[in-house]
């Protein structure tokens, strides 16, 4: 292992470190704030380190290899910024959401723990190059979002309610997630079966040798991309994502829907371009079917709900449906950028909308400390459409980010999310899929019906009649900071987006 | 230059009414008329061009790069069709202003805010001559157009409003597909990526896939307009808008899908609306006859309202697929007749709701001894509406009728037969409102006529119905440039070289249209029966 391969792997490096210090701080001295300023100077090192590589690699070949198992280049460090940027949103909503809810007997900071493990997890799995790495990170992932997920249960003072959702979230993810490893981990035997190779430019080389259509091959392929619709909640793997959205603390649902989904993403376009897999005409038609049955069934579902994380969570679901008919664009720049630019656009908005749902939540709760009482109407359940209601007028500003938020979901111009759909537009068009972009229209109609109604309930007459959700809504400086700067990100790509679109080219 | 300030004084105006209402109780509505005649001024500064009648077909444009990946610059450019419609749009604004001054109490900064966004995002529309920024403003005029059907509606604003969004949003999706299809060709056979008006122009795209794309745009201006399957959206939106937001929708952002048609769908692919024009000539005459059924069999005075303006914006489309300079100029008039008048007449529905708290005329008859001045002008704006002559409608009415009979002999048959209609449900609506014995007669007797300020508005509209009546030249004048451009570019879609100079056609450089254009001038001067009887 050459320096150049130790300095190129540096990001990963930092995380490592930045777990151990963490680890060490939290054993001498216990404190919150302490935790969250060590962990969001580990990230920002990382981006440091992200930025510094990425300078590396463009001056030398492009790309460097290390070790057979990691491969570093400029899409990899692209999408790990990308990553680690969304981490440190979390860590800000995570603090505010523990803030509230622990005390001295309460142990907040392994939250930030798990959290930077689950990101050591996800930025192995972009630079993964081979299914050794693969593999790892990815169950390092799963193994920390478990917790994660229950993390509501540990000791804190949230409400019983909130405690079970959250045991249950952390199960049912726990099963389901060991469920599509194991057939993940079959795939990948059958393919060392079929091709003899682990690392992914020896499947290609064999691939290439013994013809793709090797029955063994396949099988082990579809078996792979089972697992990965299974991360991604692709339909009809998608059946465990209402429920672990809702029942999981807001900010790990926040880290699930975007630092979970996007790292498989990434993973699966390396994965696909390295091995060519886009010349498989049965894996790409898989690929469709749940493509669209993703974006239909996500928004059919989406309509039913109340609950604004069950609707997010379906939500994204067809957001993902979406990506993926840029991502069949293929082997291609474009097809690349057009997965790189939506990408960017649904982890920001999703980190958004769920950023606002989460803070929300925070300051309903801080109304109740302990907030032990049953929820008697929708009106005062804090991740009810209903609480919603005339929010505009309490809170203009935080209404005002919501709204940004659900306008840039729904794909209306000024936002981020318009550019992204634009991008899905102009792929299916280059693609010529066309069955896919009615799948998108169709999809997109559907949505715009449950984001309009949410919407439009925020900015209703009817001052609410419970007291649950009277009164403006305070929030503290950092969760304010956070949800500004996200609207911020959202607009100004969204007015200019050539801006983002050289990023995506020069890095 | 001042083409490019208008769309920020609206936008920035919105922004400040809404400011200033925080600090300043009712400061909102002074904004908004302030930005307006802003707008106005800045507008006037273009009578040269107006005043001058053959002049350039382009008065002024303006381009400054914007997304260079995609070839999307924001360019904006005004010729004839567009003043007319810009003016209409800023003319409309003041009218829905003025007419509606007292009507909105709740959060009135926020409702002038979307009130200025929504003309922006439509003189944005009128203007643009890039695909994208052209979609862009599409999109920007329907959010604050969702804000105030939902937010200051009537009973059932909230399904109102997502009805006519879903409907608007989901056809103009399909306008995406064909704007990025249609770029793709483009490039395909260029190698140059560009969203540019005038340079999309000169792709030659083979008929089978120029009918689709050309499917995508018309679907998306039909919905707009509204023609018949597609209409469902507009009776529930016209009614459940304040009257504000039912005289932008029924006098501008219906405008929009006719402007659409005439600017984007018939030039850029020539060949299949060529081939599509009966089918889009049928769609106009049953939407003709249909409004007119329909707007006879409402309770809802509102609705009665709505419903006929199906029945005339049909006209328009009959008179654009046409293809010929009489009717096109014809469906120019009907648009800027009919803004006037349905506009006048959702104000006056919306001075009878806010004084009887009812739209439904079985509740109401006989409120002429009470509102005499208010009933008096509502006969006029509905004799307007029915088309009698001398007022602008019956002019738009009779040229797309003459127009078309070439063309399609039973189908203007059909639709002269919505003139019948209208006078129908036009005059059953007065008698049923007006005259009578009412039911709610004894009950509350005070009922305010006009105050000055409704009447004044009222009056100014009326006076340029008549105006329009009586001498529509320099409106025909107007639009000529720009509807014999759309014409040359329908009868030579194989040389379009020629045309896609920047230096759009002058009469004399063309030997046919020129012709075309005189003869079509005379006629159009033997017809108005004000120039030269009057």
């Amino acid at each position: 292992m050459s320096t150049q391969e130790l300095f190129a792997i540096l990001p990963l490096l930092v995380l490592s470190a930045g777990i151990v210090i963490l680890l060490l701080q939290v054993s001498f001295i216990r404190g919150h704030r302490a935790a969250l300023a060590t962990t969001l100077a580990v990230l920002v090192s990382a981006c440091v380190a992200c930025f510094a590589v990425a300078g590396q690699v463009s001056r030398g070949p492009g790309s460097i290899g290390v070790t057979g198992l990691l491969l570093v280049d400029h899409y990899a460090l692209f999408f790990c910024l990308l990553l680690l940027f969304s981490a440190i949103a979390v860590a800000v909503l995570g603090f505010n959401y523990l803030k509230h809810r622990s005390d001295s007997t309460s142990y907040p900071e392994e939250f930030y723990i798990l959290l930077l493990l689950m990101m050591l997890g996800a930025s192995t799995l972009v630079f993964a190059s081979h299914f050794a790495s693969f593999f790892l990170a990815l169950e390092l992932m799963s193994l920390s979002l478990y917790p994660l997920l229950g993390f509501a249960v540990s000791g804190d003072l949230s409400p019983e309610r909130d405690q079970l959702l959250s045991l249950e979230s952390g199960l049912k993810y726990l099963l389901l997630s060991a469920l599509a490893t194991a057939l993940g981990l079959f795939g990948i035997a059958l393919i060392y079966a079929a091709s003899g190779a682990l690392d992914f430019s020896g499947i290609a080389v064999a691939a290439r040798q013994f013809g793709q259509e090797s029955p063994l091959m396949l099988a082990g392929l579809a078996l792979l991309l089972i697992a990965m619709a299974f991360k991604l909640s692709l339909v009809p793997f998608h059946i465990w994502t209402p429920d672990v959205y809702q029942g999981a603390p807001t900010p790990v649902t926040a880290l699930i829907a975007t630092v979970g989904k996007g790292a498989v993403v990434a993973l699966l376009l390396r994965f696909f371009a390295g091995v060519d897999l886009f010349a498989l005409p049965s894996l790409t038609t898989l690929l469709a079917f749940m493509a669209v049955a993703s974006m239909l069934i996500g928004n059919l579902l989406a309509l039913l709900q109340g609950n604004i994380k069950r609707l997010l969570a379906y939500s994204s679901i067809a957001h993902i449906g979406y990506l993926f008919v840029a991502f069949l664009m293929g082997n291609s720049a474009f097809g690349i950028e057009a997965v790189a630019y939506y990408l960017v656009a649904y982890v920001v908005t999703t980190l958004g909308a769920f950023a606002v749902v989460s803070l929300v939540a925070d300051s309903a709760l801080a109304h109740t400390p302990g907030g032990g009482h049953p929820i008697a109407d929708t009106a005062s359940d804090p991740f009810h459409r209903d609480y919603y209601r005339g929010l505009f007028w309490r809170s203009p500003w935080l209404a005002g980010c919501l709204a940004a938020m659900l306008l840039s979901l729904a794909g209306i111009p000024l936002t981020i999310g318009f550019v992204g759909k634009f991008y899905i537009f102009a792929a299916g068009v280059q693609g010529q899929m066309w069955l896919l972009l009615a799948a998108v229209i169709l999809g997109s109609a559907l949505g715009l019906y449950y984001y309009l109604r949410l919407l439009l309930v925020m900015v209703q007459r009817e001052e609410p009649s419970s007291s649950g959700a009277s009164g403006a809504i305070q929030l503290a400086i950092s969760g304010r900071l956070l949800m500004f700067s996200l609207t911020a990100v959202l607009l100004v790509f969204g007015i200019f987006p050539q801006i983002l679109i050289n990023w995506i080219n020069a890095l | 230059m001042t083409l490019i300030a208008i769309i920020p004084v609206l936008f920035l105006g919105g922004a400040l009414a809404w400011l200033v209402e925080r600090s300043v109780e009712g400061g909102s509505r002074w904004v908004t008329l302030a930005s307006l005649l802003i707008s106005c001024v800045l507008l006037a500064s273009y009578w040269p061009q107006f005043s001058q009648a053959a002049g350039e077909a382009w008065w002024d444009s303006v381009q400054a790069p914007w997304i260079p990946r995609f070839g999307i610059s924001f360019f904006l450019a005004l010729d004839g069709l567009g003043f007319l419609l810009l003016a209409l749009t800023l003319a409309m604004g003041l009218f829905g202003l003025i007419a509606s001054w007292d009507q909105i109490q709740f959060r009135r900064g926020f409702f002038y805010f979307n009130y200025l966004w929504t003309l922006a995002g439509v003189a944005g529309v009128f203007t643009a001559m890039d695909l994208f920024l052209f979609f862009f403003f599409w999109e920007v005029m329907l959010i604050p157009m969702l804000f105030l059907i939902a937010v200051w509606g009537y009973e059932q604003r909230i399904f109102a409003a997502i009805k006519f969004f879903i409907f608007t949003q989901a056809s103009s999706l399909l306008m995406l597909v064909a704007i990025v299809a249609l770029v793709y060709l483009h490039y395909d056979a260029s190698g140059q990526v560009t969203f540019n008006y005038r340079e999309l122009m000169d792709s030659e795209i083979p008929l089978g896939i120029q009918y689709w794309l050309m499917l995508g745009f018309f679907i998306a201006f039909a919905v707009k307009l509204p023609a018949v399957p597609l209409h469902p959206w507009l009776a529930d939106a016209h009614t459940q808008a304040p009257t504000a937001g039912s005289i932008l929708l029924a006098a501008i952002l219906l405008k929009t899908g006719a402007y659409g048609l005439l600017r984007f769908t018939l030039p850029l692919f020539p060949e299949a609306s060529a081939a599509f024009a009966p089918l889009a000539m049928t769609i106009g005459a049953i939407s003709v006859v249909y409004g007119a059924i329909l707007a006879f069999a409402q309770q809802d005075m509102k609705r009665l309202v709505a419903y006929s303006s199906v029945s005339h914006m049909g006209f328009v489309l009959l008179g654009i697929y046409a293809l010929n300079t009489i009717a096109i100029q014809g469906a120019v008039m009907q648009m800027i007749a009919h803004g006037l008048s349905t506009a006048a007449l959702f104000a006056l529905v919306g001075a009878l709701q806010q004084r009887l708290h009812t739209r439904n005329m079985a509740q109401m008859g006989g409120l002429w001894a009470r509102v005499p001045k208010l009933a008096a002008i509502a006969l006029f704006f509905a004799v307007a509406s029915l088309g009698l002559p001398g007022l602008g409608n019956f002019i738009a009415e009779f040229l797309v009728l003459v127009g078309s009979f070439p063309v399609n002999r039973w189908l203007t048959v059909i639709a002269a037969l919505g003139l019948v209609g209208a006078a129908l449900y036009a005059l059953w609506m007065m008698q049923r409102v007006f005259f009578g014995e009412g039911e709610k007669a004894e009950e509350d007797s005070k009922v305010h006529d006009l105050n000055a300020r409704e009447a004044t508005a009222l009056l100014v509209l009326a006076v340029g119905l008549v105006f329009l009546g009586l001498r529509p030249q320099p409106v025909f004048d107007t639009a000529e440039p720009a509807v014999v451009y759309l014409l040359e570019q329908m009868e030579s879609p194989q040389s379009p070289n020629a045309v896609a100079e920047s230096s759009p056609p002058n009469s004399d450089s063309n030997a046919v249209p020129a012709k075309g254009t005189t003869s079509s001038t005379t006629i159009l001067n033997a017809m108005a029966p004000g120039s030269e009887t009057l």
